[in-house]
């Protein structure tokens, strides 16, 4: 069964059109990494599956739960339910500066009432040792490497039990060093079979662990296939040119 | 020495309204205020508006203005004035919330706008609705950015608290003024320095406290070093 279906999304800035009919679908347990050049939509794409961004037309439907069906929106309550079955993990992290690390696990599933209080913190627990940063639980944001800040991000989004996460660059403000602890995280994810979307500049995360490659340009889906069609026998030009710049 | 204690007894009555302005001040126009950022960021454009004007009439023209106004100004208006005499008392809190919410508002402001979008994108998908996210995420950090601010602004009414005299309010300067023409001294201006003096001492000392408190940098230091009110030995 899918886990998320998208039919033609049409989505424009103004004059600016961004998307212009994207479609795709994600089976459960899959990993999907989005690769293209930067401005061709990726970000707008993801954001809409999620709900920050609204789409102009097109159809989003998240496991049973349609968000967007031919242009229309579902009311705010049912767009809600669908979008909560992901979770969001942001280039910048956007972690609760004023919250420390337990802090920001537990906040929302306390204030949704979807966990006791010691319930969430057990699981906040567990998850801090999957992230590799049970220390860390008292700390605040600003005293956390980057690494470590979406590391936390990661068990943030976790704590939420979602079907599937979605990954905006999560590696694009980080150095290399702190890049690989990260990925290291979301490898670990991709073998638990987590559904995964993950936009992203590390080839090398996308040809070892991805299922499917999207490749974006030109405010389309160029290129969809394993890692291996997109690299090895990419159909467009333009793929080819890209993996080549980028590779150099 | 002796002289010092004495005049500073005479000047005790006049605290009393200085004290009364200060404190009823900050609580009505911190809410006040607060009020009014909600309303300077409305969706409705008329409402958007009108607060900007508020703000601009309250802050651009001075306080001691507006005492006047609305002490004595508001008896001219035909009809309804009967309804808007008011003591002097009155009459200055009225004058000191209105403009102190229209700063008030301003630093809020500010201290909201400094709130980066990521937070309320996060927040929005963690399932977290509209009040929520406010309340326990954007609030918090609001007020960090705006405490120095606010501390700054909590000072200057201390001192403001004086102008009260202006309207024939027997605040501190008007007892310090009223005993040096007595004394034929300068002594009571300096008792009523000292007043000052200590009441923002004890400001200051509040505020950088609360700055310190919500750094959110430490806690994982003991409770010993966590930082203290007075320098006593109180839990924090
Ligand atoms: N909030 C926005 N307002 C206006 N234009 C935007 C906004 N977000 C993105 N865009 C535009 O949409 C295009 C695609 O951006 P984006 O989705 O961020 O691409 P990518 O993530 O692939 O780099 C760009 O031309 C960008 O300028
Ligand atoms: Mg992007």
């Amino acid at each position: 069964m899918s886990m998320i279906v998208v039919k033609n999304l049409k989505k424009s800035f103004g004059d600016n059109n961004v998307l212009d009919g994207v479609s795709f679908s994600v089976e459960k347990g899959e990993t999907v990494a989005v690769i293209g050049p930067s401005g061709s939509g990726k970000s707008t794409m993801l954001r809409c599956l999620i709900n920050l961004e609204q789409a102009e037309s097109g159809t989003i439907i998240i496991e049973d739960a349609p968000l967007l069906v031919d242009g229309k929106y579902v009311n705010e309550k049912d767009a809600r339910l669908a979008c909560m079955k992901m979770g969001m993990v942001f280039q910048n992290f956007n972690l609760f500066p004023h919250l420390t690390v337990m802090g920001n696990l537990t906040c929302a599933p306390l204030e949704l009432r979807k966990m006791t209080k010691s319930e969430a913190e057990k699981r906040a627990k567990e998850l801090l040792k999957k992230v590799g940063l049970s220390e860390k639980a008292d700390d605040y944001p600003s005293m956390l490497s980057g690494g470590q800040k979406q590391r936390v991000a990661i068990a943030r989004a976790l704590m939420m039990d979602p079907e599937m996460l979605l990954f905006d660059e999560p590696t694009s403000s980080l150095d290399p060093q702190l890049t690989a602890e990260v990925l290291a995280v979301m490898r670990q994810l991709a073998q638990d079979r987590m559904t995964m979307i993950v936009v992203t500049h590390e080839m090398g995360f996308a040809r070892e662990v991805a299922d499917k490659i999207l490749f974006m340009c030109d405010r389309e889906i160029i290129g969809e296939g394993t890692p291996k069609d997109i690299f090895e026998n990419p159909e467009d030009l333009r793929i080819k040119e890209f993996i080549d710049s980028i590779l150099k | 020495m002796t002289q010092f204690f004495k005049t500073a007894y005479l000047l005790t009555d006049g605290i009393k309204y200085t004290l009364i302005i200060f404190f009823v001040t900050i609580i009505l126009s911190m809410p006040l205020g607060f009020l009014l950022t909600l309303a300077r960021n409305s969706k409705i454009k008329v409402i958007r508006y009108l607060t900007a004007t508020y703000v601009w009439i309250m802050r651009g023209s001075p306080l001691m203005l507006q005492l006047f106004f609305f002490l004595y100004g508001l008896t001219f208006i035909p009809v309804i004035n009967k309804f808007l005499v008011m003591d002097r008392l009155t009459a200055a809190l009225v004058a000191f919330v209105l403009n102190y919410a229209a700063y008030f508002c301003g630093i809020f402001r500010g201290g909201l706008l400094a709130v980066d979008p990521g937070q309320y994108e996060a927040a929005k998908v963690l399932g977290l609705g509209k009040i929520r996210t406010f309340v326990k995420i954007v609030m918090p950090q609001m007020i960090r950015v705006a405490l120095p601010a606010i501390s700054n602004e909590c000072i200057t009414l201390v001192k403001d608290t004086a102008l009260v005299t202006a309207i024939g309010l027997t605040e501190l300067m008007y007892f310090a003024k009223t005993a040096a023409n007595n004394q034929v001294s300068a002594l009571p201006y300096l008792v009523a320095a000292v007043f000052y003096l200590l009441m923002n001492l004890v400001l200051e000392r509040l505020f950088a406290y609360l700055e310190k408190k919500y750094s959110f940098t430490k806690n994982t230091v003991p409770a010993q070093e966590r930082p203290k009110l007075f320098g006593g030995r109180q839990k924090v």
